[in-house]
């Protein structure tokens, strides 16, 4: 369904004509996105990886231009869904009425302040990007697990937020401080200390009264289904370690000058009982950059960068419950400091750190680290993976999820539908020094298989099935009317207090909301 | 159809410096719609494989906005075993199949190599029309320096120089004259195969007549095409060089001395076809074997193109040994420099678009404090030069094979004039 002649003009007037396309070629293109095609399968489609094809692509390139075609679309009741980097399913239209805002020429940086330790960033500028202009202050900032490719203004505002370094760097949706927001009817709020009137800042994301933070994302995000962020503020943090970034060699075969004071700790931890205290007291001595647990499968595939190379990788691979923790220093004290912790806690806990005895990583492996580039090695088995649960909770919760999941995740690794992790591929990582977790149980399938696909969308929904009868927590991926239906009545009928927040937003269901919920009433 | 993850956008990620240097592709920095990224030209792939969409004017100006430089291809191989150009050249191909390309442009140099032997339309007996007279040339020599198209009519300066410097080593050898035929690599890349083949078998047919044993190439385009892309369709059994490689084997040897001090302060620009595409496919014969439902691999491993086996040293090597020169780096090279904007018929059916790429890598030059400008490819070096003059950039440009040559003891400043005095 294209535009009608006279809106495209409208858009054009706008934005300008080049960045307005209502084209076939350019259309289908954005029709597809990856993991669509389970998506379409859980929601009884065809599983193809295309969506509705959008009614045109528009790229504008400032907070004014998105007001501009918000309003225009309220006028003509057209629907829009705001993209940053673009990936995955949730940018997908969900309708034939909408249109699709790129904002890849919202790229800048529009401030870095490292005194109060934020930066203030548009939708386009990549993690890497942040994180290296960062660096020139000896600063980082969070990265989700999605890697250093995606944008921290959508993380931060709009999506999830867990990463590789959270113990270090948080969580987005603890991260974010001061939002520019444009609302569904095209008026902008700002958030927090941003929205002042005299000595307006970025450093602080509430307010007086009741805090917009948690109605804007919450734990998962709106996925766009209640305005467009257009600006952020989000934290910044000590880079662990010296910012030298030295890398020999070509692609992909680096070596990395590991700094100085770095060290990695592999350690198995024999059970899920034990892993949870020894998580736990690790955690309570906050000197982790990185603390994870992760499947011994799981574990071969970040230390990999090939199916082929994990082979000899057979010591991790058959480790029952390992845990990973990096520790960085910027400082020799520092690090021996840190080192001595960890010491005298493996003796504690009876614990061998199998690095430098049973395998040692290549160098690439520190800066990919650093970097938070580790998320995507999931994609070297399968070519694909998507992640069930992805609840926030105690560790004793999302442990219990992990084991209490295997059998189910066994039955469909034994249909053959999806990979063989044991039934034990999940990633969990710490959060504020033990306060809480997250875990996400990595499920690899195959996307050009439509057994496969299949498997993957059945799997997800018996998942959630079992998550809710055994009370096992929120997963992220409650999206969509049908999905909160689901759940809300089993979890204080939140629902329907999201859909009130919809409605208050955006009673003319202008911003898609496909992968949020919608004002309409439940039936 | 796996992962789409955009990295294809950017450089590697742990190669990133900069917010303003981060970008890997000029296509879609320029053009900006999703489509014209290395992820969202495997989407187009997908859609015209499975009927979504069917060739149009849309599509053709969309697919042959591509310089075809490979950097996409090189930060999606850090983790991913996808392909993205070679399905770009696949797609062409298909296009050029379906009566859906190339571009009329592109089309009508195709028409005149067909003609002369050459895309730019110019008499095919005055290919070597350069030569100084000075100059001679060995019809038994085994080395053989393949002078190209665009260094034959258009960039004359780097024929020379390749001429002086084989001439002042003492190296025997021979050029093919008017056996010498466009290497095909401008009508590869639009995906016109049939075309191109006809080429390749004029080159090889004559060169295997001639028993040569090492073929030399100042072209970065020719030596790519005959390197890489010859062999996927018919074997030889020469060597084929790439002048810089050459150049430094002499140098290496003692068969040339650098002694003329430059006191310039260069950057270099590392040449697509010279760098990551200038990497041979490696046979394999392995088996894939399934490991479990939906894992197989490849045993042994299955040899992946990643960038990393192009030419890189050898320039670096050359510019190092000048000496008074001072040479320093712009932040994205080798495997993944960002492309001058000239290749895969991009500087002549979009003249603005090779224009505005190779404004870009010009300031990147400019940032690193150089005043000069080196390059190994005569499509780069005009195309850079046309984006320094357009921009008013304080830049000289030079092929590194004139530096050679001023090293070698000739004046810079006579340099230009020698070209004027023997053409
Ligand atoms: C392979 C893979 C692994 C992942 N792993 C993790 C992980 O470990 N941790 C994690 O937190 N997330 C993960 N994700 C999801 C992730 O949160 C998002 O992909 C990413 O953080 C968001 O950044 P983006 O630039 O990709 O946003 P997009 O993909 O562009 O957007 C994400 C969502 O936010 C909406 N949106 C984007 N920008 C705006 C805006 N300016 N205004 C309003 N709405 C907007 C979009 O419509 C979409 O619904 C993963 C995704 C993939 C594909």
């Amino acid at each position: 369904m294209v535009l009608e002649k006279e809106i495209l003009k409208k858009f054009q007037d706008i934005v300008g004509s080049k960045n307005v396309n209502d084209g076939e070629v350019i259309t289908n293109a954005y029709s597809y996105n990856w993991c669509m095609e389970y998506v379409n399968y859980m929601e009884d489609k065809e599983p193809i990886p295309f969506s509705p094809i959008p009614k045109a692509v528009i790229l504008p390139s400032s907070t004014e231009e998105v007001q501009e075609v918000v309003k225009l679309c309220n006028k003509y009741r057209i629907q829009f869904k705001a993209q940053s980097t673009g990936l995955g399913p949730w940018n997908q239209p969900s309708t034939e009425n909408s249109i699709i805002l790129d904002l890849r020429r919202m790229n800048k940086i529009i401030k870095i302040d490292d005194k109060n330790l934020y930066a203030v960033v548009e939708p386009y500028v990549s993690g890497a990007q942040l994180q290296v202009e960062a660096m020139k202050y000896d600063l980082t900032v969070h990265m989700p697990g999605a890697g250093p490719q995606v944008s921290p203004l959508a993380s931060a505002t709009s999506m999830n937020g867990p990463g590789f370094t959270s113990p270090h760097t948080g969580h987005s949706a603890r991260n974010v401080l001061g939002v520019e927001w444009v609302l569904p009817n095209g008026e902008v709020l700002k958030l927090g200390s941003a929205g002042l009137k005299n000595h307006s800042d970025w450093y602080n994301g509430d307010g007086p009264g009741p805090s917009l933070r948690g109605i804007m994302r919450g734990w998962a995000g709106a996925k766009s289904g209640i305005g467009v962020f257009t600006k952020v503020a989000v934290k910044l943090f000590p880079y662990p370690c010296s910012t030298e970034f030295k890398l020999q060699g070509y692609s992909p075969n680096y070596n990395f000058d590991i700094p100085d004071f770095m060290r990695l700790y592999v350690m198995d931890c024999g059970s899920y009982k034990y892993l949870k205290k020894v998580i736990l007291r690790i955690e309570e001595e906050e000197i982790s950059f990185m603390c994870s647990h992760l499947s011994g499968y799981g574990l071969t595939a970040i230390f990999s960068h090939s199916v082929e190379s994990m082979m000899d990788k057979m010591p991790i691979a058959s480790l029952k419950t390992p845990l990973v923790v990096l520790i960085a220093a910027r400082t020799k004290y520092e690090f021996n400091y840190k080192q001595k912790v960890m010491e005298i806690l493996l003796d504690e806990l009876n614990l061998k750190n199998i690095i430098g005895t049973k395998y040692t990583p290549n160098s690439i492996f520190y800066a990919e680290a650093l970097r938070s580039n580790l998320g995507l090695h999931g994609f070297i088995v399968t070519g694909g993976f998507q992640s069930a649960k992805g609840q926030c909770d105690t560790v004793k919760t999302c442990l219990r999820t992990t084991k209490k999941s295997i059998p189910l995740k066994k039955k469909y690794i034994k249909k053959g539908v999806i990979g063989n992790d044991f039934g034990e591929g999940v990633w969990m990582t710490s959060y504020e020094s033990g306060h809480y977790f997250h875990v996400e149980s990595i499920t690899l399938f195959d996307q050009t298989d439509e057994e496969s696909v299949k498997g993957m969308g059945e799997f997800m929904e018996d998942n959630y099935q079992f998550d809710l009868v055994k009370h096992l927590g929120a997963p992220f991926f409650v999206e969509g009317d049908r999905m909160h239906n689901m759940f809300g009545p089993y979890m204080m009928n939140y629902h329907k207090w999201l859909r009130k927040i919809k409605k208050a937003f955006d009673p003319n269901e202008i911003a898609d909301s496909g992968f949020y919920i919608s004002a309409k009433s439940e039936n | 159809m796996a992962l789409l993850s955009e990295k294809c956008k950017w450089i590697p990620q742990v190669q990133i410096k900069s917010q303003k240097y981060a970008t890997a592709c000029p296509s879609i920095d320029i053009y900006n719609y999703h489509p014209y990224s290395g992820g969202g030209r495997i989407i187009l792939a997908l859609l015209l494989e499975t009927g979504r969409i069917e060739p149009s004017e849309e599509l053709r100006e969309i697919v042959y906005k591509c310089t075809e430089c490979g950097s996409c291809a090189v930060s999606c191989k850090f983790l991913n075993t996808l392909e993205p150009l070679e399905i770009i050249m696949k797609l062409r191909e298909k296009l050029v199949e379906l009566g859906g390309g190339p571009m009329p442009k592109q089309q009508e140099y195709i028409e005149a190599a067909n003609k002369v032997n050459n895309p730019y339309n110019e008499p095919h007996e005055k290919r070597l029309a350069w030569l100084p007279k000075d100059i001679r040339l060995d019809p038994d020599a085994k080395v053989l320096y393949f002078v190209g198209c665009t260094s034959s009519y258009r960039r004359q300066e780097m024929a020379i120089a390749a001429a002086r410097i084989l001439k002042a080593a003492g190296i025997p050898f021979n050029i093919l004259q008017d056996e010498e035929f466009c290497c095909g690599s401008p009508i590869l890349r639009t995906g016109d195969v049939k075309t191109f083949k006809k080429f390749l078998n004029k080159n090889l047919d004559v060169i295997e007549s001639k028993g040569i044993d090492t073929v030399i190439f100042s072209c970065a385009g020719c030596y790519d095409t005959f390197k890489v892309d010859y062999p996927l369709y018919r074997e030889y059994t020469f060597r084929v060089l790439h002048t810089v490689e050459f150049f430094d084997e002499l140098l290496d040897t003692g068969k040339l001395k650098l002694i003329k001090e430059i006191p310039i302060t260069v950057t270099y620009h590392d040449p697509c076809h010279l760098g990551r595409n200038a990497e041979r496919y490696k046979d394999w014969d392995g088996d894939i074997v399934n490991l479990m439902p939906l894992v197989s691999i490849n045993i042994p491993p299955k040899p992946k193109r990643t960038g990393s086996n192009g030419i890189y040293e050898p320039p670096r090597n050359i510019l190092k040994k000048i000496p008074g020169l001072k040479f320093v780096e712009m932040e994205r090279i080798k495997e993944y420099a960002y492309c001058c904007g000239a290749g895969a018929g991009v500087k002549s059916a979009f003249p603005e678009f090779a224009l505005q790429t190779a404004k870009i890598r010009i300031e990147e030059a400019e940032d690193t404090g150089a005043d000069t400008l080196v390059s190994a490819c005569p499509f780069c070096s005009t195309n850079l030069q046309d984006g320094i003059e357009e921009s008013g950039a304080n830049l000289k440009y030079y092929d590194i094979s004139e530096l050679i040559l001023m090293s070698l003891g000739l004046e810079p400043e006579k340099l230009k004039e020698i070209t004027k005095e023997v053409v």
